[in-house]
């Protein structure tokens, strides 16, 4: 091979070839989703610290735990009596009890899923007192908290009857 | 079992398929089976709930979907172990973790809607921020967050180890979400399968939705994890071909 001279020479600009160190994919498409990610991440941290460790308090820590205090807006979790539902208007009225411990509601909202006797439910309100000094929940949401028994619908009725019996007797 | 099988484009019949062997393909097949079967005990055979009623019949998609999700990230997590490990440093390690969170993420996003619409027939809400959805909605997007990761660019091993190191972190928050039910208070149910809350052809119709998800796993990281070999190769030629052009100018 002879020495190249000045003539052979191409100085031109050359063509950018593909290697292994470039992607096919643009990469500030990567970083706009990983911008979006990271700011989807800080949300649900903040959320998860606000909102889901203490998602609820149970009848019986009203007014005695931190956070569950009356007056305050809380969600709180309890069984609905049994025969304790009522309809007056728009409004939904029915009673929870959990570990004992009872508490009126007054349900402002028309009670959605599963709601129903003697099923779980996490309500959203506060506390407020009524004018003979008893204390009621003024809900303005109703979460049903299904639990994790599963059982065939009809199976047995009389095993069915037991089961609902013993459900709602436990409360919580 | 050869993972990282890449035929040669020029191999006759399997250029006409790189991606897929008689192994896959029967494991495809298989796949399709148990998807039937599912569909069929899922939607007809088995009962309703006495609670639920029809609307149970989204378990059978939900808890295997969560459940792929959770094997899919341990298994991006083991290999990305495995690639940053020297003694077993391979891409191969890199290639099977990426492939197993891009179907990571489509079983957690599964596993999100159709918790989404169970939610809404079983709480009467189709989303609210309790423990176990706000941790599992924080699963989801740190994946995403790592297969954005894997596409910022460098060479092959800089992808590689970067991914590896996130992934580490980022398996921190599978034990994180299956134990929120435990360790907060939730809206979510807590396990009912450990429980034994679950029987009959409940139970048999959770378990055909396990395995035939499992199968389609398998199958689809496979196929993925070769077309990310393939992909990788494209890379090297244009870098060899790039090497070659310079050569010969010289």
């Amino acid at each position: 091979m002879s020495e190249p001279t000045d003539s052979d020479l191409n100085l031109a600009p050359r063509e950018v070839v593909p290697t292994a160190a470039r992607g096919k994919k643009k990469p500030w498409f990567a970083y706009a989703v990983l911008v979006l990610a990271l700011g989807a991440g800080g949300l649900f941290v903040a959320k998860f610290l606000t909102n889901a460790i203490d998602y609820y308090c149970n009848v019986d820590e009203i007014g005695h735990k931190s956070g569950c205090d009356v007056g305050r807006n809380i969600r709180i979790q309890g069984v609905v009596d049994k025969g304790s539902i009522s309809k007056a208007g728009s409004v939904t009225n029915f009673t929870v009890t959990f570990h004992g411990a009872s508490m009126p509601v007054v349900l402002s909202s028309k009670p959605t899923g599963l709601f129903q006797e003697c099923i779980p439910v996490v309500i959203t309100g506060k506390v407020v007192g009524a004018d003979d000094g008893t204390q009621y929940f003024e809900g303005n949401e109703v979460l049903v908290k299904h639990s994790e028994d599963y059982d065939k619908e009809n199976k047995d009725r009389v095993a069915t009857a037991n089961g609902e019996a013993a459900a709602c007797s436990q409360k919580g | 079992m050869n993972l990282t099988s890449s035929p040669s484009p020029t191999s006759g019949a399997r250029a006409k398929h790189p991606t897929s062997t008689r192994f896959t393909r029967a494991l495809g097949i298989a796949a399709l089976v148990g998807i039937g079967w599912l569909v069929l005990f899922g939607l007809f055979l088995s009962p309703n709930d006495r609670v639920q009623k029809t609307g149970v019949r989204i378990l059978y998609i939900h808890v295997p979907s969560a459940w792929l999700a959770y094997l899919a990230f341990g298994v991006t997590g083991l290999s990305s172990a495995a690639y940053l490990w020297k003694r077993t440093r391979n891409l191969q390690w890199d290639r099977l973790a990426g492939a197993s969170a891009e179907v990571g993420v489509l079983f957690m996003g599964i596993t999100l809607v159709s918790g989404s619409l169970w939610g809404r027939i079983s709480w009467g809400q189709f989303w609210t921020w309790d423990a176990r959805l706000t941790t599992t909605a924080f699963l989801f997007v740190t994946y995403i967050g790592y297969l954005a990761v894997r596409d910022l660019g460098g060479t092959h091993q800089q992808r590689a180890k970067r991914s590896a190191v996130m992934a580490l972190l980022a398996m921190l928050e599978v034990p994180l979400v299956h134990f929120s039910v435990k360790w907060w208070r939730p809206l979510h149910q807590n396990e009912t399968v450990e429980k034994g809350k679950l029987n009959g052809l409940m139970l048999f119709s959770l378990f055909i939705g396990l395995i035939s998800f499992t199968l389609l796993y398998v199958w689809l990281v496979i196929h993925r994890q070769r077309v990310l070999a393939l992909n990788d190769q494209v890379d090297d030629r244009g870098l060899d071909l790039a090497l070659a052009a310079r050569r010969e100018e010289s």
